[in-house]
């Protein structure tokens, strides 16, 4: 795949002049993907695409318009500037409030490159479809009760330009691999799913830094299998230790969504609560487009899709609830510095408040401390979907489940569902672990326009509602 | 291809018979392509479209916007090997490049002795999908039409909050052209509505509640919007001041949302070919055997012009058909897309899924789940009479095992037959196959899921319910 590329912020300047009046931002992004799914020894994907244009947002009549085009060239990008004018005013008579103008800050300039893009983009095909085919065939044939296996490989190398009429002008490039394996077994009529998915931002020196591929597919056929002849835990509300996956989907989920600006200002349940104590106080959480702990956080990204540098924003510090996450527009309007969180997910996306990495920062006690300080209770791992309300509410599902009996990690049970109200759940939180891991850089969040995220933490000591049989 | 079309005064007249032609020429360009570098076989999916899109944040206009844009998918196989590429640039060097990627990753995948291309079957073609009227909206009347909606829901109540709502006109037109001498193309229009909102009372915050329908003609649109907007009002404001239930094992009513989500989702899922083909479907080997209550009757009906799935035919251009899915509980067949009907040397039920940006997937249409003798949504709530009524399910369903377990969204709590009180934190779990087998009673009155599916209330009994 080819890597070398002209710095497209020259092209989107040269657009840009001649063209002024009200804010002006264009971005021009190129996406291109390689994919592999094989299952049971077939390929049933094998592709490549390239989806390239240049987004243009206007804010003109006092509110925005936006438009695109898929022609990466000075008069195209320069006719969807007009467009946009002309969609800003035909929306403008449905205005109530004018809508205020971006923040001012510091703008991002230069390039900025994400580590791995040259070695991914010089892997091979080949090796792209011989790492799925042989992690499938070792799934499958891992044991007799394994009935099919499905492993896929995907990479995605995304290209942006950011320029704006009030000086913004970044060049960004990054890549970002995936990897899952499933394995589903069958047992008279039973049959248990189990899966590894690993994502990073970067090369394969980060998709495969915790465990190897063939660790992954030795991990997947191990949970379905020995799912088969798991029982289903007790319903009811107790104390749970929460893997650092299922930790990333309770501070994403839970809690970052209703600190995104936009949706503190619809009412939800983080709205007037900044100062206040909303966690225990051995709580500190944290978005941000850097990477903190180990490299290649699936979200990460130098600049956001406005040109606003990232950074590390405390969302949660020990107990408090001290920032919401802002995009220019909502920075102005809560009167704050934005905190780089506006993404876009290809050229023809408007840019929303989103989350990056989202995390909760590590403690001081061991795994094994924290089992053994509960008397009756769960270990829950493995992430495996979640959603949350404005209230707070939230339902994650969990792949496995152990009981702790009496200080000890005892049998193994099919995942449950758990449940609660995310802040309370935050307040019940009596232990924080010393290792982090980021976990859920696999998958995408959904918010009108899908965003690549990671989250992850430490292992957590909560209560919360598990439903069960 | 090109810029954004220019937008609302001198709004471009849509053309579908130019459209399709254009795109069927360009599509057959890269079929040829595809053949000269030597592919054996080649198939070309390509989609244009054109959408204007208003957004709301907070119950204000946020955003319009015009986009218009053409994709192409371009599937080989050479020597039995699966290649597949797609680009959204029209120019010849990207066109070749695509070609060239296909041909690439078809030299390393392993050949597969299915891999070939369905040959052209005859198309039972729908009369036109596109209503004029509709797709000669203007940006500013899509415009008009989002703040109405949006005024509506602000006007029902003060403690509603509209967190984002979006009104879409979208122009389509789909195009396949393959070496096997499948040619077709159709166009539609639809307008979608979605909106989301909470209500806010003092310190209590209700559940959010999503709304949303898609309309294909001009006629249906001020009723349409109407009801979205009255429905999020209503079941967001009812989301306020929700208690804590109680736990219990029995029956529960599912609205017509929630009954799809636990229920129909995995079914469909488990009935692929491919999933039974694969070892991986509990539907294996249950073909014409109970798979439910004898009350479940389903068809795939793709000649449903209310649903937004409706179409002449499907990614492989294969004709789209009715299709019984369940009658009377037994299970009537299994969808296949050109793959799984070559393993088993068959013909395709024309259920290839999907779009220009990714090989053919396998899924139906618009699923239609028949209503039964149950009623209205109030004689559905009397026949609980004690229990909980869900109206959405948030949760997870492992098409597999059947195994679910999840919460209860916007549900009520049901006392002597009357919804009494909305309540909070309710888990449900089961298991899909064996609760399809306790299906007590289906509603009268069907409604439509989004635009896109048809269902009705459903009492089921056998589940676990846990109160927080």
């Amino acid at each position: 795949m080819q890597t070398e590329s002209q710095d497209p912020t020259d092209l989107l300047c040269e657009a840009l002049r001649s063209k002024e009046g009200g804010f002006v931002e264009l971005r021009y992004h190129k996406k291109r993907s390689r994919a592999v799914v094989v299952e049971k020894g077939r390929v049933d994907t094998a592709q490549s695409t390239e989806h390239t244009g240049v987004g243009v947002r206007v804010h003109e009549a006092g509110t925005w318009g936006f438009a695109s085009t898929d022609e990466a060239e000075v008069g195209s990008i320069r006719r969807a500037i007009d467009q946009a004018r002309e969609a800003a005013r035909a929306g403008a008579s449905a205005r109530k409030q004018r809508s205020v103008s971006p923040a001012a800050t510091t703008l991002a300039r230069g390039r900025f490159e994400s580590s791995g893009v040259a070695e991914a983009a010089a892997r091979s095909t080949e090796s792209l479809i011989e790492l799925a085919l042989k992690s499938e065939a070792q799934t499958r044939g891992s044991s007799g009760s394994i009935r099919s296996a499905s492993s896929s490989y995907s990479e995605v190398f995304e290209e942006k330009g950011i320029v704006t009429s009030d000086g913004a002008k970044a060049w960004t490039r990054l890549v970002r691999p995936e990897f899952r394996v499933v394995a589903v077994a069958e047992k008279a009529g039973d049959m248990q799913r189990g899966a590894e998915m690993v994502g990073v931002t970067g090369g394969w020196e980060c998709l495969f830094a915790a465990k190897s591929a063939a660790e992954l597919s030795d991990s997947a056929a191990r949970q379905a299998v020995d799912l088969l002849d798991a029982g289903y835990p007790e319903g009811g509300r107790v104390r749970v230790l929460l893997s650092p996956a299922i930790v990333g989907l309770l501070t994403h989920e839970a809690i970052g969504h209703t600190v995104e600006a936009d949706f503190v200002a619809a009412g939800s349940c983080a709205a007037g609560k900044l100062g206040t104590r909303v966690a225990s106080e051995l709580v500190t959480l944290c978005d941000s487009g850097l990477s903190e702990f180990h490299d290649g956080a699936g979200g990460t990204l130098a600049v956001d899709d406005e040109g606003v540098p990232t950074r590390n924003t405390t969302i949660i510090r020990q107990g408090v609830l001290s920032s919401y996450l802002h995009d220019r527009e909502s920075a102005a309007q809560f009167g704050v510095e934005p905190t780089g969180n506006a993404r876009a997910w290809e050229y023809d996306n408007e840019p929303l408040i989103r989350m990056r990495n989202t995390y909760i920062a590590p403690g001081s006690s061991s795994l094994e401390e924290l089992i053994a300080a509960i008397d009756e209770g769960y270990l829950l791992e493995g992430a495996s979907n979640g959603q949350a309300d404005s209230n707070g509410e939230f339902m994650f599902g969990t792949r496995l489940a152990w009981k702790i009996e009496k200080g000890k990690k005892t049998k193994l049970l099919r995942g449950v569902n758990i449940s609660g109200q995310a802040f309370e759940v935050l307040q019940s939180v009596d232990g924080v672990g010393s290792a982090f891991r980021w976990d859920l850089g696999s998958g995408h969040c959904g918010k009108g326009q899908p965003a690549k995220v990671d989250a992850g933490g430490p292992w957590l000591s909560c209560r919360v509602l598990v439903g069960g049989r | 291809m090109g810029t954004s079309a220019p937008t609302s005064r001198a709004h471009a007249r849509f053309d579908p018979a130019a459209v399709e032609r254009e795109l069927g020429a360009r599509c057959a360009h890269l079929v040829a392509a595809a053949k000269v570098r030597g592919a054996d076989e080649a198939e070309v999916f390509g989609s244009r479209s054109r959408t204007i899109a208003v957004r709301f944040e907070k119950g204000d206009l946020k955003l319009a916007q015009v986009d218009e844009g053409s994709t192409l998918g371009l599937r080989i196989f050479h020597e039995k090997r699966l290649g597949f590429s797609s680009t959204n640039q029209a120019d010849e060097r990207a066109l070749q490049h695509c070609a060239e990627e296909a041909l690439a990753l078809a030299r390393f995948a392993p050949p597969d002795e299915h891999n070939r291309l369905p040959v052209a079957r005859a198309l039972a073609l729908q009369a036109p999908l596109v209503d004029p009227a509709l797709a000669a909206l203007s940006v500013e009347e899509v415009v008009e039409f989002g703040r109405r909606v949006v005024e509506r829901v602000a006007a029902r109540d003060a403690r509603l909050s509209i967190d984002a709502a979006s009104v879409d006109l979208s122009r389509s037109t789909h195009s396949i052209w393959t070496t096997t001498g499948v040619h077709a193309a159709e166009s539609d229009c639809l307008f979608s509505c979605s909106i989301g909102a909470l209500a806010v009372d003092g310190q209590d915050v209700g559940g959010m509640h999503y709304e949303g329908d898609v309309v294909r003609t001009r006629g249906e649109l001020e009723r349409s919007l109407e009801h979205v907007a009255d429905t999020v009002a209503s079941t967001a404001l009812g989301n306020l001041a929700a208690a804590r239930g109680e736990s219990y094992a029995g029956s529960v009513l599912f609205a017509p949302d929630a009954f799809f989500d636990v229920f129909l989702a995995p079914l469909v899922s488990a009935a692929s070919a491919i999933a039974v083909q694969r070892g991986r479907s509990p539907l294996a080997g249950k073909l014409g055997s109970a798979v439910a209550s004898a009350l479940l009757e389903i068809v795939d009906d793709p000649t449903d012009r209310t649903l937004a799935g409706c179409g002449s035919f499907d990614r492989e251009g294969q004709p789209a058909a009715v299709f019984p899915f369940v009658v009377r509980g037994e299970l009537a067949g299994y969808f296949y897309n050109g793959y799984a009907a070559a393993v088993e040397g068959r013909t395709s039920t024309g259920h290839a899924s999907g779009g220009a940006r990714g090989v053919p997937g396998l899924g139906p249409h618009a699923l239609c789940v028949r209503g039964g003798d149950g009623g209205t949504r109030e004689q559905m709530v009397a026949a609980l009479g004690r229990g909980l009524f869900v109206q959405r399910f948030s949760g997870t369903v492992d098409a597999a095992s059947g195994d679910f377990s999840g919460v209860a969204k916007a549900s009520r709590w049901v006392e002597g037959g009357k919804i009494v009180r909305p309540v909070r934190e309710m888990l449900l779990s089961g298991n899909v196959y064996k609760l399809l087998h306790q299906l007590q009673r289906l509603s009268s009155v069907e409604e439509r899921l989004g635009g896109g599916a048809r269902a009705p209330y459903a009492l089921v009994d056998g589940l676990s319910v846990t109160a927080g």
